[in-house]
């Protein structure tokens, strides 16, 4: 039927990382494979492309290569809107519908880490030039805090066609999946074209689930892999509503070290070549694999795994915090070009209101030579409104290092802005660097203009467009004792009492000389002392009127004469 | 007045329905009065050592998953992650017993507000239903006058006030007027509140409005106590008093007898070392003669109207007038990502 595919693919990169990709392509109004609930909130909020990605851990891309779609620790959402007025409101409503739709904080994204990239985020799909140079209609934020789990992964099952009880995200045992080292969630909604000719467009809706496991942790050092070791699960079931349901497995380093096989034998073995890149990948077509038994793919290796220098991706880079105290700091950004060509690349940074960045502070160093960018967007922040927005556009010369660095000062929040755990730092977001390679090494991305991963394995460009993440920061700002109160009471009130209990003594106790012959030995004193335990009942009336002067009979001057054996007692002690 | 007359002429109708339709009888129907179930359970806990408060809710809330209550209709609030945080060796695991046999977090759990979002206004909004226009359906506390709400709290409470992460306090005295709120709003038919901290009794000491029943972990002066260790994570895993209720709990089932009078006897002082205190002024039906299930469970008695309702497709309208779908003459290209000379 026109306009309603259905895709479910899995792929193995060869170095255990599992990526789900399962597209979508319909129009909206129609929804029998495209989910009710994200369509609604979609065209309520007049949204025309979305980007959710949910992550944890951090992508190594000096190890990893590339994935698929490249994702920041936390949560990070951009939106393209269709033109209206009132973006602003929108996006604030829209987060919050998210928040429900898939169990995150979303409604945190607020205006205080909202910025409009430039250049950065262009839109995916299908757009005009006039509408995508435009950056009133998008919007950028993270929340790199957000923790992911089986509460964010349930909602997301809950969107594709079959659920999650047949077909391959039958496979997703959330137990094994959050035993990784790096897992994310995608979901992205784009506008495509129907057919060749494009003249209406349709809605993609893509989801993406990428793992990264450690096979050697479970067997004797050997790297070998299966569906049982990996999902404690096999696939017993095919979905019926997708058209093209296959599994494709990375098998380019199968002859060389380090070897290993597959089981059961793949369907067919496909080349992908991409500019500068040739890769072998192996086809299953599920359904030929079901019967008799469930599929569990395995993949047995030969030799225990050697660590070896892998190949450095052409473009990848690092970030950290520099500087110490709770006063100031630096933020230093090494972006590495491992490639033979020079590169123009966009960096883009957002920076939250409290880290009060020195835009004179911003250097861009190349081997010690200060490079000029070629473009600078710069929004400083607004306390409590707006975070500082940082774009670059500069040259990557081949074969170097670029740092770029800058500092900033701490700021000092009001008491009521600290979150409970405020020891435990602030977190910034990733840095995000967007390039185009010339070469397609380590590249696995689908290519703009297609939806299947199998159509982009023949792909003739010479142009990929690369956006990577880098690691987030972890920054503390000076933070009071929430203790402090307490404190205070407690040794305000220990003073207090010292001091006016002292005075008060001394202002108030009338000292008399006590003849010395007239010491009582311990004996003598204890035995006293329980003789005025036994009298006391009747002294204590009298014993108040110490300091009052009373013109009372007889029977106070009985008491008046205990009472001055009971302020010698006092005076010895 | 027409509108007292039409009223009684539906429940004739209503009632002339019921006697067509299946064997209840209208005694039986309108017995407990309630048409749904709804469920706020919240933990107020952070940080690793409060694992067994994100047990506690976590059991209470399978229970009530088991016996029928949708995740529509239960808002679940949990301030810190332990299935998947970094120190838990099970990773998407939260287990109430140190034997691991149940996964209270389950693979199919839904939670409402996490993390930063439990916060004391929001545990209020959430109840009083005074949240903001943009706040999604499950994020709400959508009951009317028919339904039956069971309130659970959990964390580290002290005489009078509950603590909220650590960082802010709710008192008894809010906490009722919240109550006082959801009955002048007619936001509830019962409520069933059920307290596990610290001097737990006394959150419900200033309650004041009608057909509330409570239950606390504790007397004022005492404390909560936990169940025991589990040494493999090396916190304590459950509290007492969830636990022994828990095991109650299991043992029901959806179309189960057992009474709330029961339930109000679960963990005698032997085992749960503090008392057990409970609250049943405010609640005009006999404990003993109300079945678990009237809070725990989910009801599926239905209100027959003789009319039918058309409703109105919001979104409908939208679409018709959405231009992104209408064919354009020229073809569409695909935005250039990167804006900048390669």
């Amino acid at each position: 039927m026109p306009g309603r595919r259905w895709i479910t693919t899995i792929i193995s990169l060869g170095h255990a990382a599992q990526t789900f990709l399962i597209t979508i392509n319909s129009k909206v109004q129609h929804y029998h494979l495209f989910p009710k609930s994200l369509g609604d909130v979609l065209t309520t909020y007049k949204v025309k492309e979305l980007h959710l990605s949910q992550t944890q851990g951090l992508w190594k891309h000096e190890k990893w290569g590339y994935p698929p779609e490249d994702a920041p620790p936390g949560d990070e959402l951009w939106v393209w809107f269709q033109p209206h007025s009132g973006v602003d409101q929108t996006w604030a409503d829209l987060v919050n519908a998210l928040s429900g739709l898939f169990c995150a904080s979303l409604n945190f994204m607020d205006s205080k880490s909202t910025v409009q990239p430039r250049w950065s985020f262009r839109p995916a799909g299908l757009a005009s030039e006039f509408y995508s140079a435009n950056s009133r209609f998008v919007r950028y934020s993270t929340l790199p805090r957000e923790v992911v789990c089986t509460e964010n992964l349930t909602p997301w099952k809950k969107l594709l066609p079959c659920g999650s009880k047949i077909g391959l995200a039958s496979l997703l045992n959330s137990v094994k999946i959050y035993d990784g080292f790096y897992h994310s969630l995608g979901v992205h909604v784009r506008s495509v074209c129907q057919d060749t000719q494009c003249l209406t467009p349709a809605t993609e809706l893509k989801q993406t689930l990428t793992v990264v496991y450690d096979p050697t942790t479970n067997k004797n050092g050997k790297q070998d892999w299966s569906f049982q070791s990996m999902f404690d699960r096999t696939l017993q079931s095919q979905c019926p509503l997708a058209d093209t349901r296959k599994i494709y497995v990375d098998v380019t380093t199968q002859e060389t070290l380090p070897k290993f096989s597959l089981s059961p034998v793949p369907d067919f073995v496909l080349n992908q070549k991409r500019s500068g890149e040739e890769r072998k990948i192996a086809v299953y077509q599920i359904g030929n694999h079901l019967s008799p038994s469930s599929l569990n793919l395995k993949a047995m290796y030969e030799e225990k795994l050697t660590f070896s220098n892998s190949s450095l991706p052409p473009v990848y880079a690092n970030r950290f915090v520099t500087g110490y105290g709770l006063e100031r700091g630096g933020v230093t950004c090494m972006i590495y070009n491992t490639m033979s060509s020079n590169t123009t690349v966009i960096f883009m940074e957002t920076v939250p209101w409290f880290l009060r960045v020195y835009f004179s502070s911003l250097r861009i160093e190349n081997d010690g030579k200060e490079i000029k960018p070629y473009k600078i967007n710069f929004i400083p922040a607004k306390d409590r409104a707006n975070p500082y927005q940082m774009e670059l556009v500069f040259r990557l010369f081949a074969n170097s290092v670029t740092k770029i660095t800058y500092s900033f000062e701490r700021a000092f929040l009001k008491w009521t802005e600290y979150p409970p755990d405020a020891n435990h730092g602030f977190y910034v977001s990733s840095a995000v660097v967007s390039t185009v390679l010339p070469v397609a090494s380590q590249y696995t991305a689908t290519s703009q203009s297609v939806s299947l991963l199998e159509e982009s394995f023949s792909d003739s460009s010479s142009s990929f467009f690369l956006r990577l993440h880098t690691e987030t920061l972890l920054v503390s700002l000076p933070t009071p004792d929430f203790s402090m109160p307490y404190n205070v009471i407690c040794l305000a009130c220990t003073v207090v009492a010292i001091a006016f209990g002292s005075l008060h003594n001394l202002t108030t106790r009338d000292f008399t000389a006590s003849d010395p012959s007239k010491r009582k030995g311990l004996v003598a004193k204890l035995k006293s002392f329980f003789k005025k335990e036994k009298e006391s009942p009747e002294n204590k009336p009298d014993s108040k009127e110490e300091e009052i002067p009373s013109q009372k009979d007889k029977d106070n001057s009985k008491s008046e004469e205990k009472d001055s054996k009971k302020k010698d007692g006092n005076s010895e002690t | 007045m027409a509108a007292p007359m039409v009223h009684f002429y539906f429940q004739l109708i209503a009632f002339a329905f019921l006697h067509q339709c299946a064997g209840t009888s209208p005694e039986e129907f309108f017995k407990s009065g309630h048409t749904n179930n709804w469920a706020v359970l919240v933990d107020t806990s952070r940080f690793w050592f409060n694992y067994r408060h994100v047990a506690n809710v976590l059991s209470i809330y399978r229970s009530c998953k088991r016996l029928g209550i949708p995740d529509s209709r239960i808002i679940l609030m949990v301030a810190d992650d332990m299935a998947c945080n970094p120190r838990n060796p099970r990773p998407a695991t939260v287990f109430n017993n140190a034997n691991n046999q149940i996964n209270v977090y389950g693979d199919d759990v839904e939670v409402d507000y996490r993390g930063y979002e439990v916060t004391v206004e929001n545990f209020i909004r959430v109840l009083t239903g005074r949240l903001p226009p943009s706040t999604p359906r499950s994020k709400r506390l959508l009951s009317d006058e028919h339904s039956n709400v069971l309130v659970y709290m959990t964390g580290h409470g002290g005489d009078g006030f509950l603590k909220f992460q650590d960082a802010e306090e709710i008192s008894n005295v809010e906490l009722a007027d919240a109550f006082e709120q959801m009955w002048q709003k007619r936001r509830y038919h019962e409520v069933f509140f059920m307290i596990d901290t610290c001097q737990a009794e006394s959150m419900f000491q200033k309650f004041y409005s009608p057909n509330i029943l409570a239950v606390a972990s504790s007397k004022v002066g005492e404390d909560s106590l936990s169940h025991h260790v589990d040494p493999s994570i090396g916190v304590y895993v459950i509290d007492r008093y969830t636990y022994y209720a828990l095991e109650f709990l299991e043992t029901v089932t959806p179309g189960s007898k057992k009474t709330m009078g029961q339930f109000l006897e679960v963990c005698p002082k032997y085992q749960c070392i503090s008392t057990v205190a409970k609250r049943t002024d405010l609640f005009r039906r006999d404990v003993n003669k109300v079945l678990l299930t009237d809070f725990f469970g989910s009801v599926r008695n239905v209100e027959l109207l003789p009319d039918s309702i058309h409703l109105q497709n919001a979104t409908l309208h939208t679409h018709s007038e959405d231009s992104s779908y209408v064919k354009s003459d020229k073809p569409l290209n695909y935005a250039q990502q990167f804006p900048m000379p390669v």
